[in-house]
């Protein structure tokens, strides 16, 4: 047997002399459990890391086993007062039940109330009678290379060194390691190994030095931190995932510009010029023409008014589709096909947001899954992360107090209620399932009545805008009409709707889902009823009868333009609107509450950061930035700018306007899936209608980069279509029947495999379940025994005992 | 930094870095806090001994509900008065670096109040009862709470969770890791 210590050049002697009689101990005395793990001693037998991890708690098993072996020997030092009376101090002695701090914790002063304390204080005093100065001996087993095996070289130690952070133990016993590694003989390294281990230190240090300049610059970080200590991480997440999502957009941002807008900018376009002696009317160049010279007719009065309107010259900007061409763009002799490169950008663009989204969310969706299935700690991690660590203002104190007070009632209702679902009498069940159902259908007919409003006002703008003697006053209100009632409406309804779901009788947790849910489809619904406006302007085909555009839709020359204008200016009302109410409603709502001292106001005016209500502000910003990316390229760019100014509004609606919330805790990670699930819901929502006109709608003839097609769709064709004929060809192969059909059938060979895996683990972990619990009563079982006999042999040897001195003192 | 500096030298700085999770500079700053909490004693002795309650006016612990456990873990002493030393440690455990397994270990201690290795239900209660602060729950609600929370994870069956079975529940709880830090 080679003993670990036995192995370092610092052998105490006693504990070298409990070694062998430890090992004869084995053939003796064969029914101590423990003799034989005794024996065992970590190092011999594994290799490795797999050593390093186990040894701290080898440790702990071989001192149990030297309390055994004490026991039966008359002799050898032993002390009454340590011995267990009670199997549960058995119990702590088990590997299971250790962790590293039992082991490695030290004692200040000689404490004989606990057994483990008590041991390591012999020990100590064993290894001091041996003139050594080594206090942290256990750890220092663990730390300490086993030389016999292999010699320690300087990466080695590095690697321990760097490990003793994770250490529970105090700074001088750290400090002592440190020293006893550096002084302890090393090998040398050399050649490439030297030169890999240099490389790998260097590293480290680069990377403390990213970590310092890191924290420097990070943006947002101090306000996150206040965040997190006056409310907690879970709002402060909310945060982050603004800050998350402006960064998507700037880096969405800086493709298009840099395939897009950038090439525009600075290559010079040929478009062909209209001549009537050898083209149509109809024909690209003309229609292209036709517009140009529309849009220097329309002369709005100001510039002011044209900014306003988004109208005029800023038509003819990098700011709308209409102003891209249609024609390569040269640059001496570059060559750059802007219809083809604006397509597939922005097809990969989306493609990347996509994945973006999936990637930051698929932890947490998984986690989702797995919860939804039960398999999730709900108590237990309810109460052991249930406090924010990093909170330190009163009242945030107070208000977490309340939450989990508030949740923990709500984990013990939630039965009850479920108890009491079982039992509703029959009359009961018609009340609450009658007025979920009247309910339903009032949110749809205030769905309806939006909906309606909206399109009526829309219709009444446009009809009206035809005609042209208006005031430029007049003029701006019709423009701006459609954008005011939606935002008008998105501002409105929802608080209806927050009060129909509370007399719906939800769990708030549903509660909470069902507002969201609703909030966010209103909002689609009503940006629908502005596609669908616009849709039957542009859905008509072009008559025999129409120059450039249908005349009997009344499309408007680029309606392309003209769609991007009219989102343009929801985002503008939408964001105004949330700054105004913001500083101008919820600012004095917070004064209020605060300084008059009477209930009426403290109802009405306190307010708590709702993060779903702020959810859905941010959502939609990036719905319309996704919807209207195509026919606006800059809006990403735009939409980061706004998402950072929504930052600061934000951030002034939670510190400044509410309260810590008290009513609902939030948490961190689970709060985050949701964001990016909500996220991933608008994604879809807004690539629906994108991917629908691209397919279907006609691109107009006379301004953007896709004049002339057929679709928006079929320069994806084309372009294929000039594609190499070995990739045409190869494409064919993989999607004719002859491949995909097999591909198909082992797709879900695999899928029905893995299906059938995850029963049968399911079916383990069961079994599993039931072995470890007969296990522990095993244990609890045999432990008693334990005890009992070593009661039993305590009395019958306690004469011998008094006779002996133990053998530390007389070594 | 100068004055700042003063108080320790390079090496005592290097091995701070190597030995928590902190870099140089943090560990000033770690320094400059604990400095803020007594400026008259750290001022003359840079590792003084702080009692208990002058730790606890720190602004996160002193709104902790388990800010007194949590001096007494890492106070060399055990008594809950803790050095500077004693208090890097702890804003080491408690930093963003730290891995979760560090952190997993210390909160099992600080939630282990009669210090016998496994979190039995009178630990669990006390943990409860700290949580919910002001507000009361009655006797029935916390055995229901106890007993949930043991039928989660008491795997073994033996009434208690022990370390193994707590740092399975750290594990699976995703949101701990984000919860158990302390901003410098």
């Amino acid at each position: 047997m080679v003993h670990r210590q036995g192995t370092g050049t610092n052998l105490p002697l006693v504990q070298m002399i409990r070694n062998l009689k430890d090992k004869a101990e084995n053939s003796s005395f064969s029914l101590n459990p423990f003799a034989e793990r005794a024996a065992w001693s970590p190092g011999t037998e594994m290799s490795g890391g797999e050593r390093k991890k186990r040894t701290p708690r080898g440790t702990g098993w071989e001192e149990a086993g030297g309390e055994f072996y004490q026991e039966s020997y008359p002799g050898a030092e032993l002390d009454l007062e340590a011995l267990p009376r009670d199997p549960h101090y058995f119990a702590t002695l088990l590997p299971s039940k250790q962790n590293r701090a039992a082991t490695t914790r030290k004692p200040s002063k000689v404490d004989n109330k606990a057994t483990y304390r008590r041991r390591t204080s012999t020990r100590q005093r064993n290894t001091n009678t041996m003139g050594q100065n080594t206090i942290p001996n256990d750890i220092q087993v663990a730390m300490m290379p086993d030389l016999s095996e292999n010699l320690a070289n300087e990466e080695t130690t590095w690697e321990e060194m760097m490990l003793i952070k994770a250490m529970p133990v105090t700074m001088a016993q750290k400090k002592e390691i440190k020293a006893k590694l550096l002084s302890a003989d090393t090998f040398r390294m050399q050649g490439m190994r030297r030169l890999k281990w240099r490389r790998r230190k260097l590293w480290e240090y680069l990377k403390v030095r990213w970590k310092e300049f890191h924290t420097r610059i990070e943006l947002w970080r101090s306000s996150f931190q206040k965040m997190d200590g006056r409310f907690g991480p879970a709002i402060t997440s909310f945060f982050t995932f603004i800050k998350w999502l402006m960064l998507l957009n700037i880096v969405v941002a800086l493709i298009i510009s840099s395939f897009i807008i950038l090439p525009t900018a600075v290559m010079e376009e040929r478009e062909e010029e209209c001549l009537p002696t050898n083209q149509t009317s109809t024909s690209i160049p003309c229609c292209s023409q036709l517009y140009m010279e529309h849009n220097s007719s329309l002369a709005a009065p100001s510039a002011v008014f044209e900014v306003l309107q988004g109208s005029g010259w800023l038509d003819r900007t990098l700011l709308f589709y209409g102003y891209y061409t249609y024609t390569p763009l040269i640059n001496g002799s570059i060559y750059y096909d802007l219809p083809v490169a604006y397509v597939f950008t922005f097809m990969s663009v989306f493609l990347l947001c996509f994945f973006t989204i999936l990637k930051s969310g698929s932890v947490g969706f998984k986690e989702r899954l797995i919860e939804s299935e039960g398999q999730y700690y709900k108590f237990c991690s309810l109460v052991f992360s249930g406090w924010d660590f990093c909170l330190h203002s009163d009242k945030g104190t107070s208000a977490k107090h309340k939450a989990l007070f508030l949740e923990m009632k709500e984990h013990i209702e939630q039965e009850r209620r479920e108890d009491d679902k079982k039992n509703r009498s029959r009359d009961e069940c018609c009340r609450t399932l009658l007025t979920r159902l009247s309910m339903k259908i009032l949110v749809k007919l205030i769905f309806a009545a939006a909906s309606s409003l909206i399109y009526f006002t829309i219709q009444f703008a446009y009809t009206e805008l035809q005609t042209d003697d208006y005031t430029d006053e007049y003029r701006l209100l019709l423009e701006y009409m459609p954008a005011l009632s939606i935002v008008g409406v998105n501002l409105v309804v929802p608080n209806i709707l927050h009060y129909l779901v509370t007399l719906e009788g939800y769990s708030p947790l549903n509660t909470q889902r069902m507002v969201l849910l609703r909030n966010l489809l209103l909002r689609f619904s009503t940006i629908c009823v502005l596609l669908v406006s616009i849709h039957s302007l542009v859905g008509c085909s072009i008559g025999p009868n129409d120059a450039c555009v249908s005349h009997s839709c009344r499309t408007p020359l680029c309606w392309e333009t003209f769609a991007a204008q009219q989102i343009l200016k929801i985002v503008v009302v939408d964001f105004l609107a949330q700054i105004g109410i913001t500083f101008f409603i919820n600012f004095p709502r917070m004064l209020l509450a605060r300084h008059v001292r009477c209930k009426l106001t403290k109802v009405m005016c306190l307010q708590e950061f709702d993060i779903f209500k702020h959810l859905v502000d941010v959502v939609y910003i990036q719905f319309l930035v996704w919807l209207s990316s195509f026919i606006m390229p800059l809006m990403p760019a735009l939409g980061a700018l706004l998402l950072f100014v929504l930052f600061y509004v934000k951030k002034f609606a939670c510190m400044v306007n509410s309260m810590p919330s008290s009513t609902t805790l939030y948490r961190v990670r689970k709060s985050t899936s949701l964001y990016l699930l909500v996220l991933l819901g608008t994604f879809f929502a807004a690539m629906g209608p994108v991917i629908f006109a691209a397919v279907t709608l006609e691109p107009s003839r006379s301004c953007g980069p896709l004049r002339g097609q057929r679709t928006y769709a079929s320069l994806v064709e084309s372009t294929y279509r000039s594609f190499p004929t070995w990739i045409q060809n190869g494409a064919t192969i993989i999607t004719s029947s002859t491949v995909a059909f097999p591909t198909l059938v082992f797709l879900w060979l695999l899928f029905y495999y893995y299906y059938i895996l995850t029963r049968e683990n399911r079916q383990m972990v069961i079994v599993l379940k039931k072995q470890l619990v007969l296990e522990g009563h095993d244990k609890q079982f045999l432990l008693n025994r334990l005890s009992a006999f070593i009661k039993q042999h305590q009395e019958r040897h306690k004469p011998a005992r008094s006779i002996d001195p133990p053998i530390a003192n007389s070594a | 930094m100068g004055q700042k500096c003063s108080q320790f030298t390079e090496e005592e700085l290097q091995d701070y870095q190597d030995l928590t999770y902190f870099t140089k500079k943090e560990v000033l700053q770690v320094h400059q806090k604990f400095k803020n909490l007594a400026p008259e004693r750290v001022g003359h002795n840079r590792n003084a001994k702080l009692p208990m309650n002058k730790v606890l006016q720190y602004p996160e612990l002193r709104v902790n509900p388990f800010g007194d456990r949590i001096c007494k873990i890492f106070s060399s002493s055990h008594d809950g008065d803790c050095t500077f030393e004693d208090f890097l440690d702890m804003m080491s455990v408690f930093s963003e670096t730290a891995p979760t397994a560090v952190k997993a270990e210390h909160a099992f201690r600080i939630f282990d109040f009669d210090g016998d290795d496994m979190l039995g239900v009178a630990d669990l209660r006390e943990v409860i009862d700290r949580l919910i602060g002001p507000h009361r729950l009655t006797d029935s609600e916390m055995a229901y709470l106890v007993q949930n929370m043991l039928a989660e994870a008491d795997l073994d069956d033996d009434g208690a969770l022990s370390f193994a079975e707590f740092e399975h529940v750290i594990d699976k709880s995703p949101d701990f890791s984000s919860v158990f830090k302390i901003h410098l």
